[in-house]
């Protein structure tokens, strides 16, 4: 190694300890950009898991989920849930739009969650005032967490699945502070409800 | 006779009042609901607002979220009761999430500030101890180049073959 190779290693040698020197000020100084943001919602069964979901439900009878929040969008958001029913014609949210469903909401949640953090609510329901009349079904109350709400929601007979159906979905929202308002977040998970009739 | 011409005004008078007082202290009408919830989102949000600068710049902000998530649940139990037609609970919901959400701005904004201080200081502190590394740094690298290419001017002249005269 000659003296100018010499001098060229220990110039590097000499830059690179500076930058470990300058390293703390460094971090203090730079943000590194953060990953991809984004939120969850999911919906699981009684037992805690992603199976057992409540599909042929009768009158009278209270059923359990769970329905789940995670934060990654790297700071504290303001997040809302709807609750909403519908039946087969009514209006579904669209992912593709970024729509939520025009359906008045039943109910709702709100929960604050840093990044990283996650939220669970246990949610009971259950069907009553249930009539059927040939091929008309028509729920009169739905129970949520002991909320009674009045809904008179009617479904038709479903030839091809063979049943009465009816959705209750989640949809998410989140506030927005530049808007000054919510907007919907397009996440929503929904469970399909066969209601049968109760011998 | 009188009795007979003054009885109708008695009931006019007696129907208005009835009209006037039986909201206020009977319940609250739709709109005075509404008004008051509206009045709540806006205080939850603009605590929101200000715990999120504040969690910006870096503080701690778990106990502020704390309180947060309590007048969040009181917002959205008193919604829900807006919407079954509950007027006066939805009134009282709304009014407590108010309460619940009050001083969390001035505490957040003081949060804030501590937090800015704070990073100020420490900046400062690290700043003058990266100068100081750096500075001895430059001083001892000038100095050990100067030995350095001591050492190899010496180590090279040593390798250099010695010429002699010869015999």
């Amino acid at each position: 190694m000659n003296l100018e190779d010499f001098k060229l290693l220990y110039v590097l040698s000499c830059i690179a300890l500076g930058f470990i020197i300058l390293s703390p000020t460094l971090a203090m100084v730079i943000k590194l950009p953060s990953g991809e943001r984004f939120s969850e919602l999911w919906i699981l069964g009684s037992d805690h898991m992603a199976e057992d979901y409540p599909s042929n439900v009768k009158a009278q009878e209270v059923y359990k989920v769970y329905l789940g929040i995670g934060n990654h969008m790297g700071s504290l958001e303001y997040y809302r849930v709807y609750v909403k029913l519908r039946n087969q014609t009514e209006p579904v949210p669209s992912a593709v739009n970024g729509t939520p469903s025009t359906l008045e909401p039943l109910l709702e949640y709100r929960t604050f969650l840093s990044d990283n953090e996650t939220w669970e609510k246990e949610i009971l329901f259950s069907f009553e005032d249930v009539s059927f009349d040939g091929n008309i079904s028509k729920i009169s109350k739905l129970v949520i967490n002991d909320c009674t709400f009045k809904i008179d929601k009617v479904a038709m007979w479903d030839e091809e699945n063979h049943g009465f159906y009816y959705q209750l979905f989640f949809e998410l929202w989140l506030y927005n502070a530049t808007a000054s308002g919510f907007q919907f977040h397009n996440r929503f998970v929904w469970i399909w409800l066969n209601v049968t009739e109760s011998f | 006779m009188k009795g007979y011409k003054t009885f109708p005004i008695f009931l006019l008078i007696l129907l208005l009042a009835i009209y006037w007082i039986t909201p206020t202290c009977l319940g609250v009408d739709e709109s005075e609901a509404r008004s008051k919830i509206s009045q709540a989102e806006q205080d939850l949000a603009s605590a929101y607002t200000a715990v999120v600068e504040a969690e910006l710049v870096g503080a701690n902000v778990s106990g502020l979220k704390g309180k947060l998530d309590d007048a969040a649940e009181l917002l959205a139990e008193s919604h829900i009761a807006f919407r079954v037609g509950d007027y006066d609970n939805a009134s009282v919901l709304a009014v407590q999430c108010g309460n619940s959400v009050n001083g969390i701005v001035d505490d957040a904004r003081l949060l804030k500030t501590e937090t800015e201080a704070a990073y100020g200081s420490r900046l400062f502190l690290t700043s003058a101890l990266v100068s100081v590394g750096l500075s001895v740094l430059l001083i001892l690298s000038l100095f050990g180049w100067r030995f350095l290419k001591e050492q190899y001017l010496k180590r090279v002249l040593r390798m250099k073959p010695e010429v002699r005269k010869a015999e």
